[in-house]
C-alpha cells in the first residue's frame, strides 16, 4: 500500500473541514498510533495484519491533515520498550518496515511530487543494520523535497545568488536614498552617502568612502552577527520542529516555481540535518508512552499502546 | 613598511574619533548654551501667546478656578503645542510616516519618547521606532509608559488629543487611522524586517499549492499588499538613524526604497532642535522616481 493517498474530500469533508479553518489551526499535529493489536483481535486478524492497516491508516491520516493544511505530522512509531515483545512481533514489525522504506524508494517520484520529507528520529543503532540502511536512503531520498522557505533561501532566488551581500554601498550626489537598489543584500552593508557629484567623484572620495567603512566595520560585524544568531535561532525552531517529525510538506503545484530553490534549500540544509543513522535526541512526549505501555503490558501482557510503525522506527 | 602602514592607520582611526568627540563635545557645549538663551526668550514671550492664541482655553481657566492643572504650565504646554504645530506646517514637506533608528547601545527611553511625542506633535502621523537588537520590542509597555508620560509633560492635560495608538508586531487590528488621524506609534524589530518577508513568502507558497493562487499570479504588487496588509501603514519616507554606525541594521529593507535616511550623532540628551534640523533636511529632499 502506498504512502500517499490521492483524492479529494468528499463534500461532506470539505464542508467540515472549510468550517474548521476558519478558526485557529494546528500547525504540527502528533499522533500516537494505538490500538492496531485489539483491532486485529476483533477482526480475528494476525496482529500483523493489525499492523498493517495501522499504516495504511497513516498514510489516509496524512491525506487528511493536508487538506486540513496541517503542515507537519509526527506519529509515535516504535519504542525501545516494544522490543520486550515477542520475537515474533518484533520481527513482523522490522518486517513492515522494511516493506514501506522500500516501498518509499518506489515511490519516490510520487513523494516527490507531493513534497513529501521524511525524517526519522531516535536511537537508530538499536534496529537491525538493514534496515537502518533502508531509512537512510529514504531520509536522504526525500530530504530533497524539503522546501521550506528561508532567509537563505530567498537570498539565493535573487539575481544576486552568486555573489555575497555588498560590505559598503556608495550613493554620490548628496541624494540619501536607496531608491529601490539591492534592498535585501544591503540590509547590513555600511551605507556611505556622498555630496560629490559622480563624474567629479576622486580617489579621495573613495578613500574616505572606504574608512567610513573601516570606522563602521566593528559595530556592522556585530550587528550582522546579531542578525545570525537571531537566523539561527529561527531556522533552529523551525527545524526543531521539523526535525523531530514526519515532515509533510505540502508542494503540490508550487513546486512547479519554486523546484529548484527546494532542491537548493535542500543542500544548504544537509549540513545541518545529519543522517538519520546518527542518534537523534528524543521528544518529551513518547517519553511517557512507555512507561504507559509497561503498566498496560504488566496488566495483560500484550495490551500494548502504540502501533509501531515500522515505517517511522523511534527506536529510543 | 607592512607595520608602519599598521600604525598609521590606527593613528588615522585616532585622529577621526578624537575629531569626532570634539565636535559632539562642541556641539553639546553649543546647545546648553542656546538653551538658557532660548528659554529666558520663550519665558518673556510665552504669556501673550498664550493669552492671545487660546482664548477658550483662557476662558475654561476663569471658568474652572479649581482646574487640577497649574495655570502656568497649562500655558507652557499650550504654547509649546502650538509651536511644534506651526513648526510642522512651516516645512516644505512634512513625512507621513518618520522611522526613527536607534544604531546605539542601551537606547534611552526617554529621550525616544520625546522624539515620538515631538514628532506627532508636529504633525507627523506615523511614528516608528526600531532597534536592531528588539530591545524596544521587548520593553514594549517601558517605552509606551514613558511615551504617555513625555506626553503628559510636554503637552500637559489635553496631550490627549494626540491620542497614540500602539501597534507591535502581530496586531491583526484594521487600523482606520487615517480617517480617526490620530498619530499612531510602530515599535519596530528586525522580525519585521527579512523575516516578515520570508513568512509573506512561505504564505504565497502555501496558497498556490492549496490552489487558491497559481503562481503566475505572484507578482511584485502582491508581496507589496501582504507586507502591508498586517501593518497598513505607509512606507516609511525619512528614517533619523541615532548612532555612529552607517547602516540600516536591516530595518524593513522592503520598505525603505524611496526612503531618506538623516543621520543623527545620537538619541541620548536629542534635542527638539535636532529634530527640527533633520525635518528641514528631509524638506528639501528632492525625489525623481527615475525621471
Amino acid at each position: 500500500m502506498s504512502w500517499i493517498r490521492e483524492g479529494e474530500l468528499n463534500l461532506l469533508e470539505k464542508i467540515s473541514a472549510n468550517i474548521l479553518k476558519a478558526g485557529p489551526m494546528p500547525k504540527h499535529v502528533a499522533f500516537i498510533m494505538d490500538g492496531n493489536r485489539r483491532f486485529a483481535r476483533k477482526k480475528n486478524m494476525e496482529r500483523q495484519e493489525g499492523h498493517m492497516q495501522g499504516f495504511n491508516k497513516l498514510a489516509e491520516t496524512l491525506r487528511w491533515c493536508k487538506h486540513l493544511n496541517i503542515q507537519e505530522v509526527t506519529v509515535y512509531a516504535f519504542s525501545i520498550e516494544n522490543f520486550k515483545r515477542t520475537k515474533n512481533e518484533v520481527d513482523g514489525l522490522m518486517e513492515l518496515a522494511r516493506q514501506k522504506f522500500e516501498k518509499l524508494l518506489e515511490e519516490r517520484d510520487n513523494l516527490e511530487k507531493h513534497g513529501v520529507c521524511i525524517r526519522v528520529l531516535g536511537d537508530l543503532n538499536m534496529l537491525p543494520l538493514d534496515l537502518q540502511q533502508l531509512i537512510a536512503k529514504a531520509v536522504l531520498t526525500t530530504k530533497a523535497h524539503n522546501n521550506d522557505v528561508s532567509e537563505p533561501l530567498l537570498s539565493e532566488c535573487l539575481y544576486s545568488s552568486n555573489s555575497p551581500n555588498p560590505d559598503l554601498l556608495i550613493r554620490t550626489s548628496g541624494e540619501v536614498r536607496l531608491s529601490d537598489f539591492l534592498l535585501w543584500q544591503t540590509s547590513h552593508s555600511c551605507l556611505v552617502f556622498q555630496s560629490v557629484l559622480w563624474p567629479e567623484y576622486s580617489f579621495w572620495n573613495l578613500c574616505d568612502a572606504i574608512l567610513q567603512y573601516q570606522l563602521n566595520h566593528k559595530s556592522i560585524q556585530k550587528a550582522r552577527d546579531v542578525h545570525r544568531e537571531q537566523q539561527a535561532s529561527q531556522q533552529l525552531e523551525a527545524d526543531r520542529a521539523s526535525f523531530c517529525s514526519f515532515h509533510i510538506n505540502n508542494m503540490g503545484k508550487a513546486k512547479n516555481t519554486a523546484s529548484n530553490a527546494g532542491t537548493r534549500s535542500s543542500e544548504r540544509l544537509a549540513g545541518r540535518h545529519k543522517p538519520a543513522a546518527e542518534p537523534i535526541k528524543k521528544k518529551p512526549a513518547p517519553k511517557k508512552a512507555p512507561k504507559a505501555k509497561k503498566a498496560k503490558a504488566a496488566e495483560n501482557g500484550n495490551n500494548k499502546a502504540e502501533e509501531p510503525k515500522a515505517e517511522a522506527t523511534e527506536a529510543k | 613598511m607592512a607595520l608602519l602602514y599598521s600604525l598609521l592607520w590606527r593613528l588615522l582611526l585616532v585622529l577621526v574619533h578624537i575629531n569626532r568627540a570634539l565636535v559632539s563635545w562642541f556641539r553639546a557645549r553649543l546647545r546648553s548654551w542656546k538653551g538658557r538663551l532660548w528659554e529666558r526668550a520663550v519665558a518673556a514671550l510665552l504669556l501673550p501667546v498664550a493669552l492671545a492664541g487660546f482664548p477658550d482655553h483662557q476662558k475654561k481657566l476663569i471658568q474652572n478656578p479649581n482646574a487640577n492643572a497649574n495655570p502656568v504650565t497649562e500655558n507652557r504646554t499650550a504654547g509649546r503645542r502650538s509651536r511644534w504645530l506651526s513648526d510642522g506646517r512651516s516645512f516644505e514637506k512634512l513625512p507621513v510616516h518618520i522611522g526613527l533608528l536607534v544604531a546605539e547601545e542601551e537606547p534611552s527611553y526617554t529621550d525616544i519618547a520625546n522624539l515620538v511625542v515631538w514628532c506627532m506633535a508636529v504633525g507627523i502621523s506615523y511614528v516608528s521606532v526600531y532597534d536592531n537588537q528588539g530591545i524596544f520590542r521587548k520593553n514594549n509597555s517601558r517605552l509606551m509608559e514613558e511615551i504617555v508620560r513625555q506626553q503628559q509633560d510636554l503637552l500637559g492635560a489635553d496631550g490627549s488629543k494626540y491620542n497614540v495608538e500602539f501597534l507591535s508586531n502581530g496586531s491583526d487590528q484594521h487600523q482606520h487611522h487615517v480617517l480617526s488621524c490620530r498619530p499612531t506609534l510602530k515599535v519596530l524589530s528586525p522580525e519585521d524586517g527579512k523575516q516578515s518577508i520570508v513568512q509573506a513568502a512561505q504564505q504565497l507558497c502555501r496558497s498556490v499549492e492549496n490552489k487558491e493562487r497559481s503562481s503566475k499570479d505572484i507578482s511584485v504588487s502582491m508581496l507589496d499588499t501582504m507586507l502591508r496588509e498586517s501593518k497598513n501603514t505607509p512606507d516609511p519616507e525619512l528614517v533619523v538613524k541615532f548612532g555612529p554606525v552607517n547602516s540600516t541594521l536591516g530595518f524593513l529593507p522592503w520598505h525603505i526604497r524611496l526612503t531618506e535616511f538623516i543621520s543623527l550623532p545620537s538619541h541620548r540628551n536629542v534635542s527638539y532642535e535636532d529634530l527640527l534640523g533633520a525635518l528641514q533636511r528631509f524638506g528639501v529632499c528632492q525625489q525623481r522616481l527615475g525621471q
